[in-house]
């Protein structure tokens, strides 16, 4: 069981700066990184994998400095966005090649295994151009844990997976945390599934650490746009948006509840039949069915809300250019930055 | 009614889309003629008994593996030095790269007499470099060494480029995830980025071999005569192109032909057997291919 931990690691691409990012993985937690294209995620992995020189801070493996290491010698189990499964190799070869290129016997053994372990074995002789998705997934995890690494690195787990597969590869991950004992770090965009696996949250805005958090604090409190959006929150308005908006309005309401990066707050939900009781008015502008009810998007001048009528759906629900009232309850309503 | 539009539509759309097929037809068709018409005459114009004779003459024979020789360990200096040049610039990002795939066209561009005339200053008897072939056995002028050195100058960027481009073509995530798996840098290339790029090196290696055998410009110059020395033990001799060329200048057009079609029958042979092994699959770099 190996502990990793990161201090104050910074590194460059381009001009790209990343970091200083302080981080501790413990064995089978599982870090999962997020934020917008462009935060820096994919950065944050290549420089934990050793493909980026770090320009000050350091990475320790049990309290070792391991900063300087070339992959090849950090024992990793990296899984690149698109998997990165070799094309030329069956099945089969791909997962037994971390064992091969550390010149081990037993590679063909150790690989049968892992195909055995993941449902491969009816494919092992296949090409990965010939697999599915999530079959390919599985093929990328298995050949990752062939190298018998001590941290697991995964870009976008679940990148062009179906339903599916996405649901199989949530319980792969719990397996994977309970057998292998090993830190995981995923970058991801996904929130359902994020939430589902991940035990600490790494927020990166513009290459910087905007926040490292647990579940719970992170859905308690986004702190800033793209969080907020993340954990659910589907009304988000920027400070400028909501300046200088009518008095009596909902934008001019919202405006002394805003944080620097604005205001952000989860679709308030109209009640059944209370079409025409609340503080606040706007015309519908969209109407759509989802599991939770309908979703409605309102014209609140200047702001278009989104709004939730949770199920069971009678006849009377508001229809396009409708005039629906509802209400914004102030302890919804987080300010940003 | 939709239906029936439909279907007087259609003939019509083709019927005004044919004389463009056409004309794509006769320009295509027109190069092509261009290109088998001369081996159609060539192969035409001496008697067989004559390219017969031809085949089993000394002089032809000597002259036919001095070039295939040569022009193979052209080929082999293509796979040693210009694998690794097109990788290098393929994945390393450095200071003058375009300045470096600028010289390595210039071979490509530069017309071959001169290149034969440059060489010919370096190695000219009395000059540094030919003192120094000469005192470690590899004397160049008028050698088969000569002969390799030419081949080389103006054959090897058509493997560099080959080399390039299929480096480029491969997906930088799958080194890594070689890398990050427990390759080093030289695994990481042997097991992974050589496999995948091999197809496309060994079609950059084909065009090599074929710009080495054909080569007469440079040959002219550093090596007109080759004299026994190096890997070469026999008569005085010379390459095909230049036999060919000596045949023509002194009017004899049917030994010129004879000899030319015995060139060209076992350089079309070589061709279809790499060719025929491609498509059978036997060969390595075949299974370097994505599965379909």
């Amino acid at each position: 069981m190996t502990s990793w931990s990161v201090e104050g690691l910074e590194t460059t691409l381009d001009h790209f700066r990343l970091g200083p990012v302080d981080l501790a993985l413990a064995p089978g937690h599982v870090t999962a990184v997020l934020g917008s294209s462009g935060a820096g995620k994919t950065t944050l992995l290549r420089s934990l994998a050793g493909f980026l020189p770090a320009r000050r801070g350091r990475l320790l493996r049990d309290g070792v400095d391991v900063t300087d290491l070339p992959p090849e010698q950090r024992r990793l189990g990296y899984v690149p966005q698109g998997l990165g499964l070799f094309p030329h190799r069956t099945v089969e070869r791909n997962v037994s090649y971390p064992l091969e290129v550390r010149g081990r016997l037993d590679a063909r053994v150790r690989a049968r295994e892992l195909l055995e372990r993941f449902g491969l074995t009816p494919l092992m002789h296949r090409h990965p151009a010939r697999l599915s998705g999530g079959e390919l997934e599985r093929v990328a995890l298995a050949r990752a844990l062939a190298a018998e690494p001590e941290l697991i690195l995964w870009d976008e787990p679940w990148q062009a997976l179906d339903v599916e597969a996405r649901h199989e590869l949530g319980f792969v991950f719990e397996e994977l945390r309970e057998t292998e004992q090993v830190p995981v770090v995923v970058v991801t965009h996904d929130p359902s599934l994020a939430f589902s696996v991940a035990d600490t949250f790494l927020v990166l805005r513009g290459g910087k650490v905007g926040l490292t958090t647990d579940a719970a604090s992170l859905l308690a409190h986004p702190t800033d746009p793209f969080t907020a959006r993340f954990v659910g929150f589907e009304n988000v308005y920027d400070l400028p948006t909501l300046r200088g908006a009518p008095p009596g309005s909902l934008a001019a309401w919202l405006a002394p509840r805003s944080g620097p990066e604005g205001v952000a707050f989860p679709r308030p939900v109209l009640s059944p039949g209370s079409g025409s009781r609340g503080a606040w008015t706007g015309l519908v502008r969209s109407v759509h069915p989802t599991p939770e009810g309908l979703a409605l998007t309102v014209r609140v001048d200047p702001l278009l809300v989104a709004l939730r009528l949770p199920p069971p759906l009678g006849t009377g629900a508001p229809s396009v250019g409708a005039t629906v009232a509802f209400d914004v309850e102030e302890k919804s309503v987080h300010a940003l930055g | 009614m939709n239906r029936e539009a439909e279907g007087a539509s259609t003939p019509r759309r083709r019927s005004r889309g044919r004389p463009w097929l056409v004309l794509q037809l006769v320009l295509s068709g027109s190069l092509l003629l261009l290109f088998l018409l001369p081996i159609y005459a060539l192969f035409t114009y001496a008697p067989p008994s004559e390219i017969l004779s031809a085949a089993s003459n000394q002089t032809v024979d000597t002259a036919i593996w001095l070039t295939f020789f040569a022009s193979g360990i052209a080929v082999l200096a293509a796979v040693v030095f210009a694998i690794p040049l097109g990788y290098l610039l393929a994945r390393r990002a450095f200071r003058g790269r375009s300045l470096v795939e600028s010289v390595v066209s210039l071979p490509i561009v530069v017309p071959h007499l001169l290149v034969g005339l440059g060489l010919f200053f370096l190695v000219i008897p009395g000059s540094p470099l030919y003192r120094f072939t000469t005192a470690i056995g590899f004397p160049v002028y008028d050698t088969i060494w000569g002969v390799v050195l030419v081949m080389v100058f103006v054959s090897a960027p058509y493997t560099v480029l080959a080399a390039d481009l299929s480096f480029r073509a491969i997906d930088a995530r799958v080194i890594e995830a070689s890398r990050a798996l427990g390759a080093g840098p030289a695994t990481a290339f042997l097991t992974v980025s050589l496999p995948l790029a091999l197809r496309g090196i060994v079609a950059g290696l084909l065009l090599t071999w074929a710009r080495a055998v054909s080569e007469i410009g440079g040959i002219l110059i550093l090596a007109y005569t080759v004299y026994p020395g190096g890997p070469y033990n026999g008569p005085v001799t010379s390459t095909l192109s230049v036999l060919v060329y000596n045949l023509f200048q002194a009017g004899d057009l049917s030994a010129a032909a004879a000899v030319s079609s015995v060139f060209l029958l076992i350089a079309f042979v070589l061709f279809v057997v790499v060719r025929l092994g491609e498509r059978s699959g036997w060969v390595p770099w075949r299974r370097g291919e994505l599965a379909p």
